[in-house]
């Protein structure tokens, strides 16, 4: 006499080794529905730059107020492994990264790390952009480019700033004086867009 | 004497230098924060003057429009604003240039 399986069993065999437990594949199969979607992951500190974030790091967070966002934004993500670089370089190049950053002090780390997270909030850009050109259609990608050019020309008006501070053999820090001196350098320069005729209708 | 006449005849030259033609209409404040940590992570001190930060903001600001309004007189689609003005306007300036196009990949 042919013995009928138990569904407990059949279920059990069916499902993979990596699959959950027999009773909640037997129970999907009674009631089919879709699975949760994954909790996305947590933003970064809207940086320019991508920085590897701890991998530890609680995945599923809690529905925020807009109020706390960027405060607990900042927070969740302070937890920062910056000896990993985008993989998207070559090996020689990271191990020579990975060999310079090992030799930071304490102070230059904390920099780098200022450097590498901060950037522009893609929302305020976006606002920025929205107000300048009048419409609301602004891609993210022409937030990501704008946020990017910003921050290069900000190092570029700090580097300046600092080189002014040096030839009037000045320390402490950069004074708005410096940072006027700075724009009016790299203008002369032509780093600065300057418009060409004035503009009839904004 | 001639420190203090040179420090009044230079403030209107500088006024003028900075126009701030979005600084009126615009909320004040915005990019403080981030700015400060930029200003720190590119060799300012830790704790960057306040007002050096304001006036980083507007000058991000004032060359975020000029960059934004030269975008629209040189677009491919007149009214319409595209990456590749951005990309188009940054062409001589080559760090600018492949930093945004390692970006966009």
């Amino acid at each position: 006499m042919k013995q009928s399986k138990d569904p407990f069993e059949a279920a059990f065999e069916e499902s993979p080794p990596e699959s959950p437990t027999a009773t909640e594949t037997e129970a999907e199969t009674q009631n089919p529905t879709p699975p949760p979607p994954p909790p996305p992951p947590p933003s970064s500190f809207s940086g320019v730059a991508v920085v590897a974030l701890n991998p530890q790091q609680p995945q599923n967070q809690k529905v925020k107020n807009k109020d706390n966002e960027e405060e607990e934004e900042e927070e969740d993500n302070m937890d920062v492994e910056l000896a990993k670089l985008p993989s998207t370089g070559d090996p020689h190049k990271m191990a020579k990264m990975q060999a310079i950053l090992s030799q930071f002090t304490e102070e230059q780390m904390s920099r780098y790390e200022s450097f590498r997270r901060a950037g522009f909030q893609k929302a305020n850009m976006k606002r920025l952009l929205a107000s300048i050109t009048g419409t609301q259609k602004i891609s993210v990608p022409m937030t990501i480019v704008v946020s990017g050019i910003a921050k290069m020309f900000v190092g570029e008006v700090v580097e300046t700033a600092r080189i002014v501070m040096k030839e009037r053999k000045e320390s402490g820090p950069i004074r708005p004086c410096h940072l006027r001196e700075a724009y009016r350098r790299l203008k002369l320069e032509g780093k600065v867009f300057k418009r060409s005729s004035s503009r009839l209708f904004r | 004497m001639s420190n203090s006449s040179a420090g009044t005849s230079s403030k209107p030259r500088t006024a003028s230098s900075q126009p701030s033609e979005t600084s009126s209409k615009r909320k004040r404040g915005v990019f403080q924060k981030e700015l400060q940590h930029m200003m720190y992570g590119f060799e300012d001190d830790p704790n960057p003057l306040p007002e050096s930060v304001a006036l980083m903001e507007d000058i991000v600001v004032e060359y975020v429009t000029e960059l934004v309004h030269k975008a629209q007189d040189i677009g491919s689609q007149r009214g319409k604003l595209s990456v590749e003005d951005f990309l188009y306007l940054i062409r001589k300036d080559s760090p600018k240039l492949n930093r945004c196009t390692e970006l966009l990949l």
